[in-house]
């Protein structure tokens, strides 16, 4: 049986690139401890997810998006 | 050659928005001296929560600046960058480019769909 084809959520909203300043979008892939969400789970292309994962790296150096949601220092 | 980049500076929230045009127009007449590179876009986002503290700071007044220069200009303003006490952080990396749509040939187009079609 062969599973009904998981489609990427980039690749069907019509954008070809992730962009890193856009955290709003970028949250959507993340854990509710802020990690990135494997592909398996984010349903992406091998491209976006590469993509995905640089711009979501990016986000965090400029504190756009936290390294470990719900820690306080 | 001339690639496009694009910076994003974080400043210290307590600088006044002349204090912060001032630190931009410094940096940015070292990327377009000499016509070697011409600034396309400055946009001021303004203050912003960040989601943890840099330097024991809570917000940021962010901008974004992007531009096309020549590589060889970017250490020396880099540099001027990193000096500045003013940016708690800035960030300088190349402009994702708008990848060109695949063209599709409209002969092939519909055959195309017809096999997804029969796939499912």
């Amino acid at each position: 049986m062969r599973r009904p084809a998981k489609t990427c959520p980039v690749c069907e909203s019509g954008a070809r690139v992730l962009d890193y300043k856009d955290d709003r979008t970028l949250s959507r892939f993340l854990t509710e401890r802020g990690k990135i969400l494997p592909s398996r789970l984010s349903g992406m292309c091998a491209r976006h997810q590469r993509q995905l994962a640089t711009a979501i790296k990016r986000a965090r150096q400029l504190a756009l998006l936290p390294y470990i949601k719900g820690h306080t220092a | 050659m001339n690639r496009r980049y694009e910076t994003v500076y974080m400043f210290d929230s307590a600088l006044e928005e002349p204090a912060i045009t001032e630190k931009l127009n410094r940096f940015h007449a070292l990327l377009t001296k000499d016509g070697k590179g011409t600034l396309t876009n400055v946009s001021h986002w303004g203050k912003r929560t960040l989601a943890f503290k840099i330097k024991k700071k809570d917000t940021a007044y962010y901008v974004v600046a992007e531009f096309s220069a020549e590589g060889e200009l970017l250490p020396e303003y880099e540099r001027a960058v990193k000096l500045d006490e003013g940016v708690l952080r800035y960030m300088c990396v190349e402009a994702a480019r708008e990848q060109p749509k695949p063209v599709v040939a409209t002969a092939v187009a519909p055959e195309e769909e017809e096999l997804e079609e029969e796939e499912a």
